[in-house]
């Protein structure tokens, strides 16, 4: 930070246009080399996946090397092939559950922040200072409760816990209330009351769309988080034809030795991240979007 | 949004009360159950019960596998267990696999059943101590192994060559049959150069597996066997004296000693070691396939193998008395294990066939020397004593403790007090030294 | 003026509007109750007994009071007492992460929304900044451990050269394993910042960055008194919602030292801690009396923070924005 407004200042101390624009030039060249360099730590991280992805298991035991192996497309038939998992089963069983995960946290996220930002009832301190205090309770802390009830329940393999406490999320209903704080203007809201506008299609078609960037942003951390969830669904999940992507990882992490082999593991962990990372540039899109579109504010 | 919730809320309870009413369920005494549903944490059972086992017409059988990984295996089996009762007949367990380091906690207790229950009777081909470890403490035999794991001392032909000047396995043998004279042997690799092992950990199992008493007394008190305390002695002098390295059993620093360029002298393990741990040795270009011998070492020890459990309340009793014969009585399936799996059968008539056999020898990493020979010599003084429950963890917990001590980040008094508030929190029955 | 007049209508509104309030934020509640409020009150009333199992032989509930809470202030054979020790190593290895991944977020999240800077490519680096995030924690550590264990490439560079001896562990080091941790933890998170605050910048009214240039603000004045102020409450959701998740920091030390925290538990954290406790003793009490001791740290710092940050910037924030209540 101290670069950038120590480069601004003296910018300002110089009237002269061109040399405003030499500072600008210098400014941009530090930006760019910050933003390079930390590319290159994150992509780094990938090219050792890929790398590691594309050696044979006796290969990745002796050792790490930064040159790739030949066996990319040996391991990538193995992994699709192995008898154990199923991974394009796996891949859309995941996905259902993350999209679903996702679009139920966010809407009901933004649904309960909205009732608490934008109406005025009793209690309605105490309520926002509740889901405060319980977001500050570690997930682990219930697991094992959670997964004991749920089987009780007789949802033992069924997808419905591992979706549908989405919709009490604290940590996004947290995030939609301080973006709303920042961003939404009341009067909007009361214009579509004017216009005659119900609450719930005032919602749905006047706040929804402003919120588009806080959306999309929250449905990209909550469809990872889900895609990467392995406990609980590991404890909830029997059935072959219903596991998720990171439970197959696990099992063949823990296959007996004459089928163990790192070199498909890697491939798989490769794998599992494309439609992470197909999601995340769609959305990342409709961030940038929203805002244009939401530019009715103001 | 009302209408989604009070359906969302009905489908819960709906599903909660057919929850409950399989809990009604009765279970015929005598007659048989359609389906068969075994637990198991990976497919390397599975995938010999589907070759050499013929399922009973009209049985369907259900593989419930659950990976190890943060111990969901057992968490689940656990769970299945204690909601045996409840469980209707057709989704009881019938039988379980369990692994040699937790199998005290399932046999010690009312869910698993007396094998003679169901007419299944062990046989004196078995190996004595993969009875004894799927027995009670009070001699009830609850399932069998189809495996045994002698484990032996593998060593580098050329490394003993140049230390101790020959490389004849008898001749090895009579060099480290007791630990004084590995000791002595230890002393002569490093003055060679050599390290005598490539883990401070290596050498563990020979020694626990030779306990005289168990890892608490009567009172749940946690005590040291004489054998656990001379692994800490030597390991302690091997540390100092720069005769073995401060990695792990697992750790790639110690595998990485199985290649051509290694300086170590001498591994620990049993014949599943070979492909699972010593991928390095068979490396095309910088292994050493060929350069390795086993013998006995100071101590017979077995290491690792899985048991197949009957569980109570099964009603597939003629199909469990039926498995359990076939991987371990049926001559048969016993040979075609050694021949296609490279399986050590719990079948000694199998393997003495196998060890008398001139023909038979194992090119694969050794110099062709008919290990089968040597782990039946082994396997015949292998004891099951003294074991708990607790085994894993705490000869686990012991070594990772110890470990950082080793590796010099505190001294030895700290790594212990550290290791005694493992415990606690791992197992909150055992009572630890005061300070 | 026209906000006094909206404040008449609001306020005649705001009774008979009340009852949406409580509409839209009955589904949370709901499912809240049933899938998480029950097991999380099962936590804190096991925190009062003692539960553990014994093989599979279950032991309690016994009604203990207070004991599960004594136990876990009492101090071990070495005279530590470890809750402690494990909070204040969370607490060190979340910050040291935390401060670069703020600092470097808000920078990056100012230049990618500047218009004086107009950064090309920034599809590019946005996406490239939050791909660490996308890869499990667990595989994360995996790849770290094999580039900083005694056989990895980083291990037999600086060897080569000397700069650290050959028995050198950086898992056997407080000060390198606690670094490693907490630069996975910058790496994996700090993408996930910058999008949050950037999301929260482009949110911001475009006029209001407009007037205060043409009032002749600097673009250090335009940040500090325009966009920050207004950033503020997001601002302060990333802090708290990091805070939360630094101090249920897991896999990655998990993963990193095999679950040891070495050395000498000095990279425990306290969720690792936890976890010992569920092992194969289930010891429920145990468990819940340091749940309830994690809620209350976590708890009491997520407060203290809310509380500070929040405060000023509402009097700041006021002047640009009408208040809620104002319309409704």
């Amino acid at each position: 930070m101290s670069k950038q407004s120590g480069a601004v200042n003296r910018k300002r101390g110089l009237s002269d246009n061109t040399k405003g624009m030499v500072k600008l030039t210098a400014l941009r060249v530090i930006v760019y080399a910050i933003l390079i360099f930390l590319s290159f730590l994150c992509l780094f991280f990938f090219y050792l996946m890929i790398i590691n992805a594309s050696r044979t298991h006796a290969d990745l035991q002796k050792g790490f090397t930064l040159l790739p192996g030949g066996n990319f497309i040996q391991n990538l038939v193995n992994a699709w092939n192995d008898a154990s998992i199923n991974i394009p089963r796996g891949m859309l069983n995941s996905l259902i559950i993350a999209l679903a995960t996702a679009v139920l946290t966010t809407y009901f996220s933004a649904l309960t922040a909205y009732g608490i930002h934008a109406y005025d009832f009793r209690g309605k301190k105490l309520v926002f200072t509740f889901i405060l205090a319980v977001m500050m309770i570690p997930s682990q802390v219930s697991a094992v409760g959670f997964v004991q009830l749920m089987n009780k329940m007789g949802l033992h393999d069924s997808y419905i816990p591992l979706i549908v406490p989405g919709i009490a999320a604290p940590v996004v209903f947290f995030y939609m209330k301080q973006y709303m704080e920042s961003v939404l203007p009341l009067d909007l809201v009361a214009a579509a009351r004017v216009d005659g506008s119900g609450e719930f299609r005032t919602f749905n078609t006047i706040v929804l769309p402003l919120l588009k960037p806080a959306i999309a942003v929250q449905m990209i951390f909550s469809f990872v988080s889900s895609w990467n969830n392995y406990f609980i669904p590991a404890l909830l999940l029997d059935k072959p034809e219903k596991k998720t992507v990171p439970i197959m990882i696990a099992q063949l992490r823990s296959a007996d030795y004459s089928k163990f082999d790192m070199g498909k593991v890697f491939m798989f962990i490769l794998l599992a991240i494309l439609p992470v990372m197909i999601v995340y540039i769609i959305l990342s899109k409709s961030i940038i979007k929203g805002i244009t579109a939401g530019s009715v504010k103001g | 949004m009302k209408k989604l919730i009070v359906i969302l809320l009905a489908a819960v309870m709906l599903l909660s009360i057919v929850g409950c009413a399989g809990q009604g369920g009765t279970q015929p005494a005598a007659e048989q159950g359609k389906v068969f549903n075994i637990y198991a944490w990976n497919e390397e059972f599975k995938g010999f019960f589907e070759k050499y086992y013929t399922v009973p017409e009209g049985v369907t059988v259900n593989w419930i596998i659950n990976p190890s990984d943060n111990g969901v295996y057992q968490q689940k089996l656990d769970e299945a267990l204690l909601n045996q009762a409840n469980a209707s007949a057709d989704e009881k367990i019938d039988m379980f696999l369990a692994e040699a380091d937790y199998i005290g906690k399932y046999v010690d207790s009312e869910y698993t059943m007396d094998v003679t229950s169901f007419g299944f009777k062990n046989a004196d081909t078995m190996y004595d101590y993969t009875i004894k470890a799927a027995s009670d403490s009070n001699g009830v035999c609850k399932g069998v192994s189809f495996q045994c794991c002698p484990a032996a001392v593998i060593y580098r032909k050329s490394i003993a060559k140049d230390v101790l000047g020959t490389d004849v396995p008898e001749e090895v043998q009579a060099q480290i049959d007791t630990w004084e004279k590995f000791d002595a042997v230890a002393a002569q690799a490093k003055e060679k150069g050599y390290y005598m092992t490539a883990s401070f950990a290596e050498t563990f199992r020979a020694f626990s597996n030779n306990c005289t008493m168990p890892w608490v007394d009567k009172d749940n008190k946690l005590q040291f066997d004489p054998q656990i305390t001379a692994w800490m002695d030597q390991t302690e002098k091997y540390i100092a004296n720069g005769y073995t390295l401060t990695a792990g059993v697992w750790d790639a620093e110690k595998t990485n000693q199985m290649f051509k360029d290694g300086k170590t002298m001498c591994f620990f393990g049993p014949a599943w070691y070979y492909n699972f741990c010593m991928t390095n040795a068979q490396d095309k270009e910088n292994g050493c396939v060929g350069d390795w011998c086993i013998v006995k070492g100071p101590q017979a020890y077995f290491w690792g193998g899985t048991w197949l459990l009957a569980a109570t309340g099964s009603d597939n009793t003629d199909m469990l008395k039926d498995i359990f014969e076939t991987f371990t009585t049926n001559e048969d399936v016993c040979s075609k294990l050694v021949e296609n799996e490279n399986q050590y059968p719990n079948n000694t008539k199998v393997v003495e066939k196998y060890a008398k056999d001139e023909s038979y020898g194992n090119t694969a990493i050794l110099d062709g020397q008919n290990d089968i020979a040597v782990f039946a010599e082994l396997a015949k003084d292998i004891k099951w004593e003294n074991h708990t429950n607790y085994d894993q963890l705490l000869n686990e917990g012991l070594q990772n403790k110890l470990q950082e001590f080793y590796k010099g980040s505190v001294d030895k008094e700290t790594a212990m007090k550290n290791f005694y508030q493992y415990v606690k929190e791992t197992y909150a029955t055992i009572t630890v030294p005061e300070n | 003026m026209e906000k006094q007049i909206r404040r008449k209508d609001g306020s005649l509104k705001s009774v008979s509007y009340a009852k949406w309030g409580f509409i839209f934020i009955a589904p949370f509640f709901l499912v809240y109750i049933v899938f998480t409020l029950i097991p999380q009150f099962l936590t804190l009333y096991n925190s009062f007994f003692e539960n553990y199992r014994d093989g599979l032989k279950q032991i309690g509930p016994n009604f203990v009071g207070l004991d599960n809470y004594k136990e876990l202030f009492s101090p071990d054979g070495n005279g530590t007492i470890l809750v402690l020790r494990y909070t204040l190593n969370t607490l060190i290895m979340w910050l040291l992460g935390a401060i670069p991944q703020f600092v470097i977020a808000m920078l990056l999240a100012i230049f990618f929304t500047s218009y004086r800077l107009k950064i090309k490519g920034q599809g590019f680096f946005k996406s490239v900044i939050y791909m660490p995030n996308l890869i499990m924690a667990a595989a994360f550590s995996m790849l770290f451990f094999t580039l900083f264990d005694m056989t990895g490439p980083i291990h037999y560079v600086l060897v080569e050269n000397g700069i650290i001896d050959a028995s050198f562990d950086f898992f056997s080091n407080r000060v390198t394993v606690r670094s490693l941790i907490a630069l996975m933890n910058f790496l994996m998170w700090f993408g996930n910042t910058t999008i949050v605050l950037m999301a929260g910048i482009m949110g911001i009214d475009q006029s209001l960055f407009e007037s205060a240039t043409i009032d002749g603000a600097n673009p250090v004045q335009v940040f500090f008194r325009v966009t920050f102020p207004l950033l503020m409450p997001i601002f302060v959701y990333c802090l708290i919602t990091a805070m939360i998740g630094g101090i249920q920091m897991y896999d990655v030390p998990q993963v990193l030292t095999k679950g040891n925290g070495s050395p000498n538990g000095l990279s425990k954290t306290l969720v690792m801690y936890l976890n010992s406790y569920f092992g194969p003793s289930k010891n429920y009490g145990m468990a819940g009396a340091l749940s309830v001791y994690i809620f209350v740290i976590t708890g009491s710092l997520g407060f203290f923070v809310y509380k500070r940050l929040s405060a000023p910037y509402k009097d700041s924030a006021r002047k640009h924005r009408r208040r809620k209540g104002d319309v409704i």
